[in-house]
């Protein structure tokens, strides 16, 4: 009985170290966003020229300094987490529907259907994925919903990619053919036959991917092409900062720190949950 | 001297956190050029007996008390570096998975050269010629074209000949066989077997042979050990411990293979099933008495030690043991009105596949030109070797596959169009019972929801679905309480249950079963053909039996279909057919199933 309610309680993503310490960083991550107007000590937005470049200090109304223009850098770190996360959640929830519609598709269909999809994956993917975005965003123009749709554009391939395969292994057993000649439509097969078993690599891959549209979204501010200037993004602040490293390196080791940590925390989410859900990892170790 | 000796041999596990015995106290002995079979169902400790003499025990599993002697020398006791000298050499292995115990990406010629160095052949030309005799030696043909090919090319059986030859290179004193056969074909089984007999008498090595097949131990074997839940209960000559048992479990196990000679008589089937290693810890008295049928009391008391002379048993009753008998005769199938329309009939069916991509695209003919008809409530086998188009022929049945030419017609109506209409009529009369219920079986649903899908399918209400799931399962004998489990908590013959119940849930006319009852044990296998006859005495429904294994279907089937290279080459009832094969492919498949 007591091992019964463990097992309830304790779920085994639960016990590894991984998913806890991922999900910590990033529930961390999530609550400096939106709780991002009362924490900061400042509007994030506010200048003044007679305190530039203040050094980090504790305990000052500024304590990590300020930015070239007198700004609360700590202000604007908090406000910036509240894009990163926005941009990273529904780029990576954009990309995995895009991805994911395809790749069951492909997968279950098989055929011709297959054949198209996979050759326009291999098409897509022969283009280097930033030099894909950053033509997007010459294009598409800057603004965080363009950040987002160049996000989805470019990272659906690898959703369509590796569930693809997943959906094909899946179909090939037996009880899927049980279901069609049970009377199962092909929607109810897929749903509840072919679906479920791939839900646990979906959302593996949803955070990885979260993790990589933190980086993305920060090297196109960083080179200008992101978010409009008048929004706070992590990346902006690191291309700002470089330009006084020796008088106040906060400016830029503060937003570095900021998306290495978040980046991080969702890395060890995606592959703690990786270990753990994948049915055939966990007998590999046993 | 014997060779082999096992003086009290005791081996302990660590069960989620529990010290429980594999086997306890084992003693036997091998003499030298002789063949010990140990058989026994799966679980029962079989193959640690082999790994222990390699010393290769899953992690938590110890040696506790006991020796394990090969000439003389202790070889748990032994130095690890002493003890891989022997392995290979004086002590080979044939192991049960010919492809994955070669090197895929090693050719034949490169892995004999390895083997052979390690033995201490030295120089190319002189290594070539060893490698060039040791396939020679195990008849393999075109010794020289073989050396360059790679284990994915070669068929199962001649890759066990290459490792047979591995194995009989060194000249070892000792082989030890865990299933070498279980994977091959039955002829490819007689081939082996023949093979592993000549060069076993040639170079007088004794050799360990473990296998679940009691028929096939007879044939082989000199001497026979049989082991139930890690305690060997009967040992002895070969033709005394099968031929006149001495242990009830002996007796069963026999009672519950299905003999190719005489009547068609009816199978014992042991109830239930081996307890599992922490069940058995805590059971006192003879390990065998839940599932005996003529335990008596003092048996859950007294453990019975093994007492004889040269044939030996562990059973407190041995005289009781001739009194298990089974019927002398089957019930005679239902009795149908004949001119039937038939549930199934196929004219001139073939199924061609093509492999690989253009231009090297290859077309394989699996089957081809077949006709037949099943009437209503008839069960009919098809048999032949692996590769010779069973299962494809059942995949075009059910609609899993489309015809390339020919047509199908079900109870009536032609389905050979394969489109939506077809697909309705099909659903309405035919289902199939996969072989693999590991995969057939999904294993994020729980049985009831399995054994209902047909009714889900229709959009049926919840309170019909339960009530046909308290049906099925009574049906097939098991509890209601699985009815919550995963697939994954069943055993074996459980899950085969289920397989079955969830293909009957929607009353189909004709059910397609595919090779259901092969990976079992032999007293799970009997449990399960007895639910099919009793299945048959209570439903309407023909069955379509594809089986590799003759025995099992001259138990089960009025008729046989034998395939061979695609086609049907014989066909008549089967009394008939397996006593007066006429065709040169039926006799040879008939030749080699061990009796
Ligand atoms: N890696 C392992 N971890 C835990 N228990 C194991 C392991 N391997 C085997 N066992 C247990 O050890 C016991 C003996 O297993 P063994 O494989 O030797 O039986 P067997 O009779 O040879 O079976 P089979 O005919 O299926 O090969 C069984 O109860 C089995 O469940
Ligand atoms: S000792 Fe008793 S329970 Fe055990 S096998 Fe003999 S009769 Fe059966
Ligand atoms: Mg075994």
């Amino acid at each position: 009985m007591i091992r019964l309610l463990r097992r309830y309680f304790y779920p085994s993503w639960i016990r590894s170290g991984r998913v806890v310490i991922g999900l910590l960083i990033v529930l961390a991550v999530l609550a400096a966003a939106i709780l991002a107007p009362v924490l900061a000590p400042h509007d994030p937005a506010e200048q003044d020229l007679m305190l530039t470049f203040q050094p980090m200090r504790l305990g000052s109304p500024f304590p990590l300094g300020t930015d070239g223009l007198g700004r609360c850098v700590l202000s604007r770190l908090l406000h910036g987490a509240s894009l990163a996360l926005k941009v990273a959640f529904i780029a990576a929830i954009g990309a995995m529907l895009l991805g994911a519609a395809l790749a069951y598709a492909a997968g279950y269909l098989g055929g011709w259907v297959d054949w198209t999809i996979g050759r326009a994956v291999d098409v897509w993917m022969s283009f280097p994925p930033v030099v894909l975005s950053l033509i997007l965003m010459v294009g598409l123009g800057t603004g965080a919903s363009n950040v987002i749709l160049a996000i989805i554009l470019v990272d659906w391939t690898r959703f369509c990619r590796v569930l693809r395969s997943e959906v094909l292994v899946v179909t090939r057993r037996d009880h899927v053919a049980a279901a069609r000649l049970l009377g199962f439509t092909h929607w109810r097969t897929l749903l509840l036959e072919v679906v479920p078993a791939t839900i646990p690599l979906l959302i593996t891959l949803l955070a990885l991917e979260m993790g990589i549209a933190v980086v993305v979204e920060a090297i196109l501010s960083f080179v200008g092409l992101g978010v409009k200037p008048d929004q706070v993004a992590w990346g902006q602040m690191i291309a700002d900062g470089r330009e006084a490293i020796y008088q106040a390196p906060a400016n830029l080791l503060a937003p570095v720190a900021a998306i290495f940590v978040t980046v991080a925390g969702f890395n060890l989410l995606g592959d703690g949950l990786r270990r753990t859900l994948d049915v055939r990892l966990v007998e590999g170790r046993g | 001297m014997s060779l082999l000796v096992a003086r009290g041999l005791t081996l302990e596990a660590e069960v989620e956190g529990d010290i429980v015995p594999v086997f306890r106290g084992l003693n036997f002995a091998l003499e030298p050029g002789r063949v010990l079979g140990l058989v026994g169902e799966s679980g029962a400790g079989k193959s640690m007996v082999g790994r222990t003499i390699a010393q290769l025990l899953p992690p938590g599993f110890r040696v506790s008390h006991g020796t394990m002697e090969f000439d003389g020398a202790d070889l748990v006791a032994m130095a690890p570096e002493h003890r891989r000298s022997l392995l290979g050499r004086e002590i080979a292995f044939i192991p049960q998975e010919p492809l994955t115990a070669l090197n895929p990406v090693l050719s034949i010629g490169a892995q004999l050269d390895e083997h052979h160095r390690r033995l201490g052949v030295r120089g190319r030309r002189t290594l070539r010629e060893y490698a060039l005799a040791a396939l020679a030696a195990v008849h393999l043909p075109d010794p020289a074209g073989l050396l360059s090919r790679y284990p994915h090319q070669l068929s199962g059986g001649q890759c066990q000949r290459v490792l047979i030859a591995m194995a009989f290179a060194g000249h070892p004193r000792l082989v030890i066989a865990d299933e070498a056969t279980t994977a091959l074909d039955v002829t490819t089984q007689a081939h082996i077997i023949a093979l592993m007999r000549e060069l076993q008498r040639a170079s007088n090595t004794a050799v360990l042979f473990i296998t679940h097949d009691l028929r096939l131990a007879a044939g082989v074997c000199d001497d026979v050990a049989v082991m139930y839940a890690g305690d060997i209960v009967e040992i002895g000559p070969a033709a005394q411990v099968l031929g006149a048992s001495r242990h009830p479990y002996t007796r069963c196990l026999q009672l519950a293979n299905p003999p190719m000679l005489g009547t068609r008589r009816a199978l014992y089937a042991l109830p239930e099933q081996m307890p599992g290693l922490r069940a058995l810890a805590r059971l006192n008295g003879c390990r065998f008495a839940p599932r005996c049928p003529v335990k008596a009391d003092y048996c859950l008391r007294i453990d019975p030690p093994l007492e004889g002379d040269l044939h030996r048993s562990a059973c407190l009753r041995p005289g009781l043991v001739e009194t298990i008998e089974v019927a002398d005769q089957l019930a005679p199938p239902p009795w149908r009105p004949a001119g039937e329309t038939p549930v199934l009939a196929l004219d001139h069916v073939s199924k061609t596949f093509t492999t690989g991509t253009w231009p090297r695209a290859v077309e394989v003919a699996a089957v081809r030109g077949v006709s037949l008809r099943i009437a209503p409530g008839e069960f009919v086998a098809v048999v032949g070797e692996s590769g010779s188009g069973k299962s494809t022929l059942g995949r075009l049945v059910v609609g899993l596959e489309q015809p390339s030419a020919g047509r199908i017609a079900l109870a009536g109506t032609d389905v050979t169009a394969g489109d939506e209409a077809a697909r309705l009529h099909r659903v309405a009369t035919v289902q199939m019972v996969f072989q693999d219920p590991q995969s057939a079986l999904n294993p994020r649903r729980r049985v009831a929801s399995i054994i209902t899908q047909a009714l889900e399918a229709e959009g049926a209400k919840f309170a019909v679905r339960e009530k046909r799931v308290r049906a099925l399962l009574a049906e097939m004998g098991m509890p209601l309480e699985l009815g919550v489990r995963m697939p994954g908590q069943l055993s074996g013959g459980q899950r085969q249950r289920v397989n079955i119940a969830r293909a009957l849930c929607s009353v189909p006319r004709l059910l397609v079963a595919d090779e259901i009852v092969s990976g079992l044990d032999v007293s799970v296998q009997a449990q399960l053909l007895l639910l099919l006859h009793r299945l048959r005495q209570d439903h309407d429904f023909a069955l379509l039996f594809i089986s590799h294994d003759l025995s099992v279907v001259r138990h089960l089937c009025d008729r046989v279909l034998v395939m061979h290279g695609g086609e049907i080459v014989e066909e008549g009832p089967t009394e008939t057919v397996f006593g007066w094969p006429r065709h040169e492919y039926t006799r040879t498949l008939l030749a080699a199933v061990p009796r």
